[in-house]
């Protein structure tokens, strides 16, 4: 078996959706033994979420949770109830983290607070991870990807350069998620590396808002500087149009016409004429007309594929670069040589390929493996906590289990 | 606040520009020793001359731009020149005491030094090395030329973001170099934990748009399981309604509603006095709501654009409604909720800048553990002394040497300092300028934010 980063970390998981998935899933694919704890039969609110496959709405087949839960294992267990709490506190003597993302004060509530899980296991990390934090103004607020993207900042400098009065737009996908996740991964790690040296425990607290405001670091800091609150990309200040979009013949390209080689844009389209034109030589004057501009690229662009027209203007060191979808990704040379997907067994979808871990580590990489089935582990955990297989019959009876 | 989780370990960073400078500062802010390394001849450019206190860009440009101060702050900054035989040997010797080295020169720079992993290894056989780039650090298309929408673009996200039947877009905020910079940290973290644990070094290889990829895995996965590529739609989420961003009062004023059940939608005509539109069919479960949307979208808007966006953000979160406004970056830097949980930090940058508030770049609070203030990002050259004499044992004679020789110090080549153009953010609506900046801070910082820096253009 290959050596990985937490081989030896124990991690309860009692998180649920994108946030706390992501970020114990960067700890599952590293090596950490995750136990996911489930509500009984319905489990983690990603088993209810698309894509399913073959559309087949299914508890084991979303692709969500499969993507978010690889390399875990679950139980399922009531928090609510006494019996649900002791064994989690028999869980925890185990346990080098706890990951959690109720509303602020739940976790107190249900007398599983930092304090009383730390007076078990003083060594013992919790990562809370919450909307807005477990302090503060906002702290009972309801919020979700859009709510928090908004607030963060981020929405008002997602429109394109051209266009700077049109309606926020909010970046694909789950962002504010998936962001949250990864400084939340980076503030455990943190915690697991000074407990090395130190033997300390601490409790994190983390903010989806403060972690997507973080991202914001350019843009934010320009008005305590200069008053300024920027609609666009930081990369524009100087009057560059960066990074848009426009159509070939079998989809988008990303231009980047400010930077760099731009002046060789005429010899790209074939139009050595246009070499002087201070449309190509002066950024202004391009953003004073962008249509103007994209007009005379389009007739060249449109009748050239994506990739037909990255390579040559790559070869003019033209930061031209194709804008791919999901399905081209499958298909990319670079990432095929990489060996980007992966693909593994799952008993009840077969095989499942699905995008690799997002850094490579040459000693210690990233494990391939599946998501857990509900309360697959139950039998192995709590057996390993000392109950027979009767004891297991009372606990589901009971629902605890 | 920066904590003191990282304490005794030192990373020598040579990146530039921006996603490496946020994974250094991500690390600085938990507690490690991060060196900024940059030469006379190679500096930190585009960081450095970023928009200037007061658009006044001084006599020093190069130490005075407000990205340079939010991305560094925190670390240590010295000059050394690896373009030339002697600087390499110093770094080698740096390498020796050193626990990470961090680079994103294209592909082939670092081991045309010399200065590629097997080299560092033999030097300090527990070295953690991380080199970052668009794509990667091998494969046919590793020299691609690109920037942040290169990135963005070939990991799907480009191709989700926007609205129907609309162009593509790209983030506003350079959330690529971000994600390339957030991961980063996380990759080294782990690193970093591993060597502590086994006393093991390894080679990083960070390309962004991989790190993009991940953050959309849960939408790739349509692809692998169904075959299916959905398009982008804007702010809209498959059966819910209302979802989206909304006009309000005012210029450019906009707020975020999610109903996400009927439950808040029964809440949501309540606060907005509607309550017979919750007795419509065509808006009386969710399904309806999705499927009519454009309608009730132009209802909302209707109500919305007579509100003010906080009052709108308050009523609805009253009612337990999941509503935000969308803040601009005035709104954010004077956000009361995120003053109190001290996001930012007041950093004083100094003679001629003086304090002002620096987001946090790793917002997390930790319990138990020690905190502090982040230095200021560091003067051209401002740690020589420390890292070149206290460190290596350089001798004052031979450092004066080096630096007649411009192997350390020196002016940075640097071209003179460009005020932001206003009349061009004005004139393409680029975006909005506050010239009371200065006050509305202070009212909500500390008296004396930006002192300095303000006193011969202060507008009072």
């Amino acid at each position: 078996m290959t050596e990985q980063a937490f081989n030896k970390i124990v991690v309860l998981d009692c998180s649920e959706g994108i946030a706390g998935g992501y970020c114990t899933k960067l700890l599952a694919d590293f090596g950490a033994t995750v136990i996911k704890i489930e509500k009984p039969g319905v489990g983690d609110s990603t088993r209810s979420m698309g894509p399913f496959q073959n559309d087949e709405p299914d508890k084991e087949k979303s692709g969500t949770f499969f993507y978010l839960n690889t390399n875990k294992k679950s139980v399922t267990l009531n928090l609510e109830s006494e019996t649900g709490k002791n064994l989690f506190f028999k869980l925890l003597e185990q346990a080098d983290v706890v990951v959690e993302n109720f509303a602020p004060g739940t976790m107190s509530a249900l007398g599983l607070s930092y304090e009383s899980l730390a007076k078990i296991k003083p060594q013992i990390i919790m990562t809370s991870i919450s909307g807005f934090g477990q302090t503060g103004p906002y702290r009972d607020y309801k919020t979700t990807n859009l709510v928090t993207f908004g607030l963060s900042g981020a929405m008002y400098t997602s429109r394109p350069a051209t266009h700077t009065s049109s309606r926020p737009v909010v970046e694909g996908g789950q962002q504010v998620e998936y962001t949250t996740g990864l400084l939340s991964f980076s503030a455990t790690v943190a915690s697991l590396t000074n407990r090395i040296d130190t033997g300390k425990g601490t409790w994190i607290d983390m903010s989806a808002l403060e972690c997507m405001a973080s991202t914001l670091g350019a843009n934010l800091s320009e008005y305590p500087y200069l008053g300024l609150s920027r609609k666009t990309n930081p990369f524009a200040i100087h009057g560059y149009p960066i990074g848009y979009s426009v159509a070939c013949k079998d989809g988008w390209i990303s231009l980047t016409p400010g930077l760099g080689g731009a002046p060789n844009i005429p010899l790209l389209i074939e139009r050595p004429d246009l070499l002087e034109d201070p449309l190509f030589t002066r950024p202004a004057q391009r953003m004073a007309e962008p249509e103007k501009f994209d007009e005379l690229l389009a007739p060249w662009l449109k009748e050239r594929t994506k990739w037909e027209i990255t390579k040559q203007a790559q070869e003019l060191k033209l930061a031209f670069t194709p804008v791919l979808t999901p399905g081209e990704l499958l298909e990319d040379e670079q990432l095929k040589a990489k060996d980007f997907f992966v693909k593994t067994q799952h008993p009840a979808m077969g095989e499942v390929t699905y995008p690799g871990a997002p850094f490579r580590l040459s000693e210690t990489p990233a494990r391939i493996g599946k998501a857990p089935l509900l309360g697959e582990d139950n039998e192995a955990i709590y057996s390993g906590l000392g109950f027979t297989k009767k004891d297991l019959v009372t606990l589901t009876q009971q629902g605890t289990i | 606040m920066a904590y003191e989780l990282l304490k005794g370990i030192r990373v020598l960073d040579l990146t530039m520009v921006f996603a490496g400078p946020v994974s250094s500062r991500i690390l600085a802010s938990l507690g490690a020793e991060v060196i900024k390394i940059e030469s006379a001849v190679r500096p930190d450019v585009f960081t450095r001359g970023n928009v200037y206190p007061e658009n006044d860009p001084g006599t020093e440009p190069w130490n005075r731009g407000s990205l340079f101060h939010s991305l560094n702050a925190g670390k240590k900054g010295i000059t050394l020149n690896l373009g030339t035989d002697k600087g390499r040997d110093i770094f080698k010797r740096l390498v020796k005491i050193g626990d990470v080295v961090m680079e994103n020169y294209s592909p082939r720079v670092m081991e045309n030094w010399g200065l590629g992993y097997e080299e560092l290894k033999k030097i300090k056989p527990d070295i953690i090395m991380a080199s970052m780039s668009g794509l990667g650090h091998t494969g046919p298309l590793r020299d691609f030329y690109m920037y942040v929408p290169g990135m963005e673009g070939m990991s799907g996200l480009t191709h989700m973001t926007g609205y129907m039947n609309e162009p593509p877009m790209l983030s506003g905020f350079s959330y690529g170099d971000w994600t390339s910079g957030g991961t980063s940290a996380a990759a080294i973290l782990t690193a970093l934990f591993h060597k502590k644990s086994t006393g093991k070094g390894q080679f990083i290889d960070l390309a962004g748009r991989e790190a993009l990829i991940a953050n959309v895995g849960n939408i790739v996965m349509d692809y692998t399981l169904n075959q299916r590529v959905e398009d982008r739609m804007g702010n809209d989420q498959p059966y819910l309604a209302p979802h989206g961003c909304y006009q309000c009062k005012g210029d450019d004023n906009w707020v975020i509603i999610a109903v996400e059940n009927d439950e808040e939608w029964t809440g949501f005509c309540g606060v907005i006095g509607k309550p017979d539109w919750c007795k419509q069919e065509k808006f009386g479960n969710s399904l309806n709501r999705w499927k009519n949307r454009s309608e009730l979208d132009k209802l909302v808007e209707g109500w919305t654009v007579n509100q003010d966006k906080f009052e709108v953000t308050t009523n609805l979160q009253k009612a337990g409604i999941p509503a935000g406004a969308v803040l601009n970056m005035k709104e954010v830097n004077l956000n009361s909720h995120l003053i109190e949980r001290g996001f930012f930090n007041v950093i004083d940058h100094g003679e001629g800048i003086g304090k002002r508030p620096i987001p946090n770049q790793m917002p997390a609070k930790f319990s138990n553990i020690d905190s502090f203030v982040p230095a200021r990002a560091p003067r051209f050259g401002q740690d020589n002394e420390y890292v070149f004499g206290e460190l290596l044992g350089i001798s004052n004679e031979d450092l004066a040497s080096l630096e007649a020789e411009k192997i350390i110090g020196g002016a940075p080549a640097f071209l003179p300092g460009r005020p932001t153009r206003l009349n061009l953010i004005q004139s393409q609506n680029a975006g909005q300028l506050d010239p009371n900046y200065t006050n509305e801070l202070r009212d909500k910082y500390e008296k004396d934010i930006g002192i300095i820096g303000i006193a011969k253009n202060d507008p009072k």
